[in-house]
């Protein structure tokens, strides 16, 4: 899903969006206004494609193998709006019910949950040193680091 | 035995924890991890309950005032180590203790102590109680060890397997044999890894094959099957039973139905028993299910209905002698509240009727999943 800020030519819109990009350069989360969230793997990763259902799969906690390779599925949980836009279009499904499943996929067949992280620069660095793992950041994010590769561009155009 | 047990148990740690990482497997897939996951979850309960006749000659772990499921895993690679320890103010129990492989993605060979997935409901929900909606469960589907008339438990070999069936549907197959139970004077006993006793346990075999529409999804149908061969413990249960050994051929439908706020569970048993006496044999058959409505509700309440009923169960020598509190019929309606991170209020109402009473109930609980 786009992000995008509404910027329209009149002057209060102008004033607006001025004060919208002065908090963005401030604020951490700088230029993602205009962000998507991308599956990301490390750059020397085998895994070249992976369709929608196979990311669900994944997420959900089901095996799921990529060129041969056992794919190890993190959680990226360094940001609000990217835990919403996981659960809307990643899983589809709501964050009371994505955790239920994670609960009964241990409960039920002794797999533990993927591992969750909570700074995006960590989880990065997970992902650059691990070449079956795969996750989700900013697409902004992940242009900024050379270790990584975009897979996927996910949620609607 | 208790040591060998607990040596096995450590055993299996080991090897999990050791296991080579970036190893290639017997079917060619890379297993990159190089370090070993782990979970641990707390499945805790509180309940208040009010009967309006003795609950029955044992009060129900399910019934009990405190109780606290602890479940851990433990992933390496294709490796896995699971378990699931019970305590509650009315037992104490290992209840599963397994060890697993998974050799294709999604096929995952277990040895160890396990639930027999003939059962619709525990395979669900095993013992987290956050997890079902309602309070109680099935009689139908109640542990053995806890006035259950089908065993629960066997320790053996586990496969279960999940494979893609055109572009999103799937089926499941799960197939189990090991050591059963016994019949006791109070029941049915299960093997207990923690403190072993074979008396003259036999093997049980049981099955399920499931339709999944969605591969990912939650909705499943299927087929159950199971053959328990047990002997008579107990002298007096013999002389009751007329008999010293018992087996039970059940054969099962299910369906499981999740469509956005309705959910649906619903399962039917079809069970035969011989009894085999020194002198004579008996053979009986009756047919027990429920069906159980659940409807989510604004502000995170979920309402439920459930209706259980059984065909010639009332006759049946097996149910009169050794669990005369088998819901024949029993009618049950409750509205949970899911409050704060995993955790739920429910109060529940049902009315049932077994060969010993009739009995109303009310129950509350709170119940949650840790941390």
């Amino acid at each position: 899903m786009e992000r995008r800020a509404a910027v329209t030519a009149n002057r209060p819109m102008c004033r607006f969006a001025a004060l919208v990009a002065v908090l963005l350069l401030c604020g951490p989360r700088t230029a993602l206004a205009a962000d998507r969230l991308v599956l990301v793997v490390s750059a020397n990763a085998p895994v070249t494609a992976l369709n929608s259902l196979e990311v669900q799969k994944l997420f959900l906690g089901l095996t799921v193998a990529s060129n041969g390779v056992d794919l190890h599925p993190l959680l990226n949980e360094s940001d609000e709006a990217i835990r919403q836009l996981f659960y809307q279009d990643v899983v589809s499904m709501s964050e009371p019910v994505y955790e239920r499943r994670l609960l009964a996929l241990t409960l039920q067949q002794g797999r533990t949950a993927p591992p969750v992280y909570r700074d995006s620069r960590a989880l990065l660095n997970a992902v650059a040193a691990d070449g079956h793992a795969i996750s989700y950041v900013w697409a902004s994010e992940a242009a900024r680091d050379g270790r990584v590769r975009i897979l996927k561009f996910l949620g609607r155009e | 035995m208790m040591r060998w047990t607990l040596v096995v148990m450590l055993a299996s740690v080991a090897c999990v924890g050791t296991a080579h990482a970036d190893d290639m497997d017997g079917y060619g897939h890379m297993h990159g991890d190089s370090h070993p996951s782990s979970e641990l979850v707390l499945f805790a309960s509180l309940e208040g309950h009010e009967f309006s006749a003795p609950a029955s000659a044992n009060q129900l772990n399910e019934d009990a005032t405190a109780i606290g499921d602890a479940v851990f895993a433990i992933n390496r690679g294709r490796f896995r180590l699971f378990g699931e320890y019970q305590l509650s103010d009315e037992e104490h129990d290992l209840e599963r203790m397994q060890v697993g492989m998974e050799v294709v993605p999604d096929t995952v060979v277990w040895l160890g102590r396990f639930h027999q997935p003939a059962s619709a409901w525990n395979t669900e929900h095993h013992h987290g109680r956050y997890l079902q909606t309602a309070i109680t469960r099935p009689s139908i589907e109640l542990w053995e060890d806890e006035q259950g008339i089908i065993p629960q438990h066997l320790s053996g070999l586990l496969v279960d397997s999940r494979r893609p069936l055109g572009d999103d549907a799937g089926l499941q197959v799960s197939v189990g044999a090991g050591l059963g139970t016994v019949v006791e004077n109070t029941g049915l006993a299960e093997f207990d890894l923690l403190d072993p006793h074979m008396y003259g346990r036999r093997m049980a075999y049981t099955g399920r094959i499931a339709y999944l529409p969605d591969y990912v999804g939650t909705s499943n149908y299927g087929l159950l099957f199971a053959r328990n061969d047990m002997p008579v413990h107990d002298a007096q249960a013999a002389v009751l039973l007329h008999a010293t050994d018992v087996r039970q051929d059940l054969v099962g439908a299910y369906a499981d139905w999740n469509g956005g706020p309705w959910q649906v569970h619903a399962a039917l048993y079809d069970v035969a028993m011989h009894l085999d006496g020194p002198d004579a044999s008996r053979a009986e058959s009756f047919v027990a299910g429920y069906v159980q409505l659940e409807r989510q509700l604004p502000h995170r309440l979920t309402g439920y209905a459930r209706e259980e009923n059984s065909s010639s169960a009332a006759d049946s020598i097996y149910i009169q002698v050794n669990h005369p509190d088998f819901q024949l019929r029993r009618a049950t309606m409750g509205l949970r509240w899911d409050f704060h991170r995993r955790q739920a209020l429910t109060v529940e109402v049902t009315r049932g009727h077994s060969v010993r009473t009739d009995q109303d109930a009310f129950r509350m609980q709170w119940s949650a999943a840790l941390p």
